[in-house]
């Protein structure tokens, strides 16, 4: 083993453990509940979901495609998606800060504020 | 020789793409955008190996196209793309460094580099940095998978000469 060798298997590891604290830090649940629906960098929606009544929202693309975004006891989550991928739906419900809603093929995002 | 090389190529191509297209039929169990096995890039990792820096480039970029037309999943292009050629630049700088006998350790450097040019892409493209957050997630799971990857490889190349006739390359 020489010493490069070395060097860059200490740089994965380093590397690797800052992945896992990191994502410690990403996952904790957010404390506020004021959410907002950015599209394409423009801020559609923006409410306070602790005192939003159950709905349903339906979010069009610049391309057509369209996302149903559902409120549902104080919870938002994207109930369907016109996405091959559909990560969005799969995501569920959102709870932490760092960790927005991201549907990639329709540049969406929902996040707290 | 060239026509050779060139069979060998697209044969490594196909593979590639076949497992690929394999891979899409695996359900995700982690629900995060770009956290993938990435099996095909067993077949990149060992033409990093094998093959000269143009070769393997122009192997990748035809997985890259080929694999995004037969998933229908064009919008995604340009993450595995910017994903790849970071990727690539790295690896082929990192394989002069690593011997053969750890190849896992710089397939892990090529996941690891992937995914930062994934999420650059992501940043471009969302316009927000917002998509960061997702950084040390896939960090974490891009070097499990690159370790498995690059194990995968090295156990190929150890049987290089049964695919190819023993014949000494580069």
């Amino acid at each position: 083993m020489t010493k490069q060798l070395k060097i860059l298997l200490v740089l994965a590891a380093v590397i690797f453990l800052s992945g896992i604290i990191g994502t410690i830090f990403v996952l904790m649940p957010s404390e506020s509940g004021m959410v907002e629906i950015v599209q394409d960098g423009k801020v559609l929606y923006s409410f306070d979901l602790t005192a939003t009544k159950d709905q349903k929202i339906v979010i069009t693309s610049s391309e057509g495609k369209t996302n149903t975004v559902e409120i549902k006891d104080g919870k938002i989550f994207i109930v369907h998606a016109e996405c091959p991928d559909q990560t969005c739906v799969k995501t569920g419900v959102l709870y932490s800060e760092s960790l927005p809603i991201v549907c990639l093929p329709n540049k969406l995002i929902i996040r707290f504020r | 020789m060239r026509i050779k090389r060139l069979t060998q190529l697209s044969m490594l191509t196909a593979m590639a793409l076949i497992i690929f297209i394999i891979e899409l039929r695996i359900p995700n169990i982690i629900p995060v955008p770009g956290v993938k096995l990435g099996l095909a890039n067993i077949i990149t990792v060992y033409a990093v190996y094998r093959f000269t820096a143009g070769e393997t480039a122009m192997l990748v970029l035809v997985r890259i196209f080929l694999g995004a037309v037969f998933s229908g999943n064009l919008s995604a292009l340009i993450y595995s793309a910017s994903g790849a050629a970071l990727c690539l630049c790295g690896m082929l700088i990192i394989c002069r460094i690593i011997p053969n006998r750890y190849i896992w350790l710089s397939s892990v450097f090529g996941a690891i580099l992937h995914n930062t040019g994934q999420i650059c892409a992501a940043i471009m493209v969302m316009g927000s940095f917002s998509v960061i957050a997702y950084y040390p997630i896939l960090l974490v799971s891009g070097s499990i998978a690159g370790l498995f990857t690059g194990f995968s490889a090295q156990l190929i190349l150890k049987r290089k000469d049964l695919c190819f006739n023993g014949q000494s390359e580069k």
